[in-house]
């Protein structure tokens, strides 16, 4: 169900030093911010080139050993899940903006998956942080395929949603092409009435197949056509080789991002109750519909601190290496006013999520018992 | 025309083929932080200089001595002219920050040297100027951009039967775009007698250059060595603090055939503002009339109201008061919207900006835009009435 927001707030006033204490991190976080976040994003940035090129060259070892062949999808999975994660979606936030950099900007970036940069950034940025798990507004929700709350009436299809959930993290580029981003936009046909698109349809769907066929160009015919020139059968172990890391990369990107929203006790909130938030009511709704994991620093890394997503929800444009320090300051806050904070392992999270997942595929018992009558 | 613009097939071609593989376009882009491992401070979009000397002019006035790198992985810088300026990128607490100044040696002392020298003031409660200073000295390496700007003599006055006579007006450190256009000339000049002998024409030229005392005047042996060197120069140095500033007083005691006389006015906008109008006032055409300032021009609005600024990306409105002239990139920031932004002074063209709607009045050209869509350069442009923008 929904939380009902209203009755489970804290006053006014509470929320009101609430949102100050919060304000708070942020400023002195930013206060932080400088020489030593450029020369983090591009030593993490270096990291992620060296293992693409090192990673397609070890691909094409491979024709002399099969051990370098290993090596290169990991290198080329390490680089595709560092592109999209630590790099893309925190530069396509404008977390590094004010670095000034060309190649480091909003504007300009685009990343190496599917999902073109530039339409995932006019959606996700406005449409998912704004109306976060709100059910009906927030695309992100279960992405159009999974009931992941009982405010989803209950239908046939999802008895089988645990074959869609594995389905849709492996080819998750492809998820967040067509449902995030662009596709069903503009195959789906009815333009929302409400909805004020900020590009237009066919501005989407050119951007849409112009992202689509580069990535096929470059993973399932140039490189192998490339490795093909030392001997034909190269081509079948590289295109192997690109689809295995990509299929890498589609777990890990979507294991993340559903245990930062999908997990037991993240929550879900009606349209209604959301309108006119003070800043301290939209923070309160960020925590209550976000979730956090533990690990290591590098863990973090690769998780592009997503592991913080409670931290990216409320400073999104915050560099986002800073999560780790803010979560322990905003875990204290939270204890302070008695707000809940959902944190744990990531095995915790993430079977959370897959008994969810598991939970929603079957009717609540009011449905049950009113299908029988 | 066209054809000049628009990328021939093959580059389109080849940065489709960047795009695929790299996300970049351009291969170097996606390569660029590696490079840098080899080549520090190198980038796709600048050239790279090494700062030879940091010298010292007065108090409050310094001059960078510059070598743009050459070598197999640095572009040639390109060539430049008497009176262009350059963008100066330093990176100060990890971001990138422009500035432009003028150039104020000569093309002739570079194609001699491979220098170029930037003489720039510090500005008390700048930002950046004063950090420079401290921050560069020899041996360390910078950004720059190619030169550009129309600031410039008309290049063909030299082989001239009748030499045009110009009339330089310098106020402080406006000086430095007059210091590269008279070396040039002087240098020119030089080589020329050489070749032709003492017969070669010579360009007349007046310099009117205010400063604000006389103890203190940037280059003032070097322009006095000058009019030694280079007959048809004149020099009249003025006191600003004494004398006061440019007025129909001064042109005719300093320099009577200011008539006949085509004017470069460099310096201070109100410096410039106030020439302009003492020039108009003789009825000098406007085409007779070159201007160059750094730093936007102020503007007086005349009849708008209290407007309301909508950045619709960032779902933000900003309500401005009635007296307000601040820029649209200003007001951006005051929002915490940041814009990608240069030079801050409509030269650099990173901040454009896709206008949904509204006029704006743009203080470089001093013109009000067309009330529709259009891209504009928020760091010259100022709100007038309700504007909104894809920010």
């Amino acid at each position: 169900m929904t939380t009902n927001l209203a009755s489970n707030r804290p006053d006014a006033e509470t929320l009101k030093a609430f949102e100050n204490d919060l304000n708070k991190i942020r400023e002195d976080t930013m206060a932080k911010v400088g020489e030593k976040d450029a020369r983090y994003i591009r030593k993490i940035i270096r990291i992620q080139r060296s293992s693409d090129i090192l990673g397609r060259l070890s691909l094409v070892l491979g024709f002399f050993n099969p051990l370098f062949w290993i090596a290169g999808v990991a290198l080329l999975a390490l680089s595709k899940i560092l592109d999209n994660m630590e790099i893309g979606h925190n530069i396509m936030h404008g977390q590094y903006d004010w670095m000034n950099d060309p190649h480091i900007n909003s504007r300009k970036f685009d990343w190496d998956i599917w999902g073109d940069g530039a339409s995932w950034k006019r959606y996700h940025n406005h449409e998912h942080h704004t109306y976060t798990n709100i059910i009906g507004k927030d695309r992100d929700y279960g992405y159009g395929l999974l009931r992941l709350s009982d405010d989803i009436s209950w239908r046939p299809k999802n008895r089988f949603q645990f074959i869609t959930y594995t389905l849709l993290s492996s080819f998750f580029q492809f998820g967040i092409a067509y449902h995030e981003v662009a596709g069903e936009r503009i195959f789906a046909g009815k333009p929302k009435g409400n909805s004020i698109l900020p590009i237009s349809r066919e501005e989407l769907k050119h951007s849409f197949f112009a992202k689509i066929k580069k990535q096929v160009f470059k993973e399932y015919l140039f490189f192998p056509l490339l490795a093909a020139l030392i001997s034909w059968p190269m081509f079948f172990a590289v295109l192997a080789g690109n689809m295995i890391a990509e299929f890498i990369r589609n777990w890990w990107t979507s294991s993340v991002i559903f245990c930062g929203h999908f997990t037991e006790d993240a929550q879900t909130f009606d349209e209604a109750e959301c309108e006119n938030e003070t800043r301290g009511e939209w923070y309160y709704r960020q925590i209550l519909g976000s979730s956090n994991f533990d690990g290591s620093r590098k863990f973090h890394i690769l998780t592009g601190h997503l592991s913080c997503q409670i931290e990216h929800h409320l400073y999104p444009d915050v560099p986002a290496h800073h999560y780790v320090d803010m979560a322990k300051q905003v875990q204290q806050v939270c204890g302070k006013y008695n707000i809940p904070y959902n944190t744990g392992s990531f095995a915790q999270q993430y079977w959370t999520v897959v008994k969810r997942v598991a939970k929603y595929s079957f009717p609540t018992e009011q449905e049950q018992a009113a299908a029988v009558s | 025309m066209n054809a000049l613009i628009q990328p021939s097939l093959a580059q389109k071609g080849w940065s489709w083929f960047s795009q695929a593989l790299t996300q970049h376009s351009s291969f170097s882009g996606y390569l660029q932080p590696l490079i840098q491992m080899l080549v520090p401070q190198w980038t796709t979009d600048a050239y790279r200089a090494q700062v030879v000397e940091v010298r010292d002019e007065m108090a409050d006035m310094y001059t960078l001595v510059l070598k743009p790198q050459t070598g197999l992985i640095d572009r040639q810088w390109p060539e430049f002219i008497a009176g262009q300026f350059i963008e100066l990128m330093v990176e100060k607490d990890g971001a990138r920050t422009l500035r432009c100044f003028s150039i104020s040696s000569s093309p002739a002392y570079y194609q001699k040297t491979g220098l170029i020298e930037l003489s720039i003031r510090i500005q008390q409660q700048g930002r950046i100027t004063p950090w420079i200073r401290q921050q560069l000295e020899p041996g360390s390496l910078v950004n720059i951009s190619q030169a550009q700007g129309d600031f410039i003599l008309p290049e063909t006055m030299l082989y001239r039967r009748k030499a045009e006579k110009l009339l330089l007006i310098a106020g402080g450190s406006g000086i430095t775009p007059f210091r590269s256009m008279l070396q040039q000339q002087t240098m020119q000049q030089l080589a020329m007698n050489k070749s032709m002998g003492e017969s070669s024409p010579q360009l007349d030229i007046h310099l009117l250059y205010y400063s604000r005392d006389d103890q203190q005047v940037a280059f003032q042996q070097e322009l006095e060595q000058l009019q030694q060197d280079y007959k048809s120069l004149t020099i009249s140095f003025v006191d600003s603090e004494k004398e006061g500033f440019i007025c129909a007083e001064h042109l005719q005691a300093y320099c009577s055939d200011y008539l006949e006389r085509t004017a470069f006015i460099c310096g201070p906008s109100p410096m410039i503002q106030q020439a302009r109008k003492v020039l108009a006032e003789f009825e000098v055409a406007s085409d007779k009339i070159n201007f160059e300032f750094f730093g936007a021009a102020p503007i007086e609005i005349e009849n708008s109201e209290q407007g309301v600024v909508l950045f619709q990306a960032s779902e933000k409105t900003l309500v401005s008061e009635k007296d307000k002239t601040n820029t649209l990139l200003e007001q951006a920031e005051e929002m915490g919207i940041k814009p990608v932004s240069g030079c801050r002074i409509g030269v650099c063209h990173q901040c454009i900006c896709k206008k949904k709607s509204g006029v704006v009045f743009n203080t470089r050209t001093q013109e009000y835009s067309d009330t529709g869509c259009e891209e504009i350069q928020l760091c010259i442009s100022v709100a007038q009435g309700d504007v909104v923008l894809d920010l």
